[in-house]
């Protein structure tokens, strides 16, 4: 039996959205990654200092 | 007042000048990394533009046995040591090879969808890598679930060793058994002439990027456990003053 292939789909050009899709998840792993980790060493950061300064006016420092 | 000196002496939070000089030779580095990529290496006359996922599939995989060997070598010498240093590597590692090892996974199936015809087939190469994914999944998850944080290091440190048996076997997976996975084109037992030398060239590039920013992303995990660990002391104090 005859088998119809339209020749664009064919083409090296048809896969683009699979290479866009590729790289778009790639930076969006790693970027979320890296902003998931920042974002937590930034409210860790604050904890520290408040809880530093509650620690310093505690009772037993005075 | 020497307990909130002594949490305040400890505030050294990473090495910002360190990490933020790596951070800018990985954006520099993946920046050229991208031209090369998008614009030098050669099109593949069968397979099209989404050969290109190569020069990013396979150095994320790599990094992903990379990120695992560091695990086990942190998890061995915590074992030996008991210093928790080199858990603190492991843990890291770990964290950051899961992100890789997903990775992994997601460009290959997005490139095998056109080139194979099919999101996922359950052949040799994927199953292994799924199955090491799930290993250092585990890994993070005895580590929360652990009752406390020194049973949790050396539960892990154990999966570290443990679990590292499957990166050689997703190594070798095409080499053992029937796969259609392509052969691989890094280690021992790398075809000599799978690649052209511009291909090569790039995929080395390629490979040194993603080491910086493996570097680069294990520190900053680094640093955030640390800061864990300092607040974790601080409540401790605040907890014993309060009694």
């Amino acid at each position: 039996m005859l088998e119809l292939i339209l020749l664009d789909t064919h083409l090296p050009s048809a896969n683009l959205p699979y290479l866009f899709a590729a790289f778009a998840i790639s930076w969006v792993v790693l970027f979320g990654y890296l902003f998931y980790v920042n974002r937590r060493q930034h409210e860790m950061r604050k904890e520290i200092t408040r809880l530093q300064h509650v620690l310093e006016q505690s009772p037993e420092n005075e | 007042m020497a307990a909130t000196q002594g949490i305040k002496s400890s505030g050294g939070l990473g090495i910002p000048s360190l990490k933020t000089g790596m951070a800018a030779i990985a954006g520099v580095m993946m920046l050229v990394d991208l031209y090369f990529i998008f614009m030098v290496a050669p099109t593949d006359a069968v397979l099209g533009h989404v050969q290109r996922v190569f020069y990013f599939h396979v150095p994320i995989a790599i990094m992903s046995f990379l990120a695992f060997f560091v695990v086990f070598l942190g998890s061995l010498m915590y074992l030996i040591k008991r210093t928790p240093k080199w858990d603190a590597i492991a843990h890291a590692s770990a964290e950051v090879g899961v992100v890789f090892v997903t990775l992994a996974l997601l460009t290959g199936i997005i490139w095998a969808r056109p080139v194979w015809n099919t999101w996922w087939t359950w052949e040799p190469r994927l199953t292994t890598t799924l199955i090491l994914w799930l290993i250092y999944v585990a890994y993070l998850m005895v580590r929360s679930y652990a009752p406390t944080e020194s049973k949790a290091a050396i539960y892990a440190a154990v999966m570290g060793i443990i679990g590292f048996v499957d990166v050689p076997i997703v190594y070798y997976s095409v080499v053992w058994w029937r796969s259609i996975h392509p052969s691989p084109v890094v280690g021992p037992f790398a075809e000599s002439d799978a690649l052209t030398g511009t291909m090569s060239l790039i995929l080395l590039y390629s490979l040194i990027t993603f080491v910086f920013l493996f570097i680069y992303m294990v520190m900053e995990r680094m640093s955030l456990r640390k800061m864990e660990e300092e607040l974790g002391k601080i409540r401790f104090s605040l907890r014993r003053r309060r009694r």
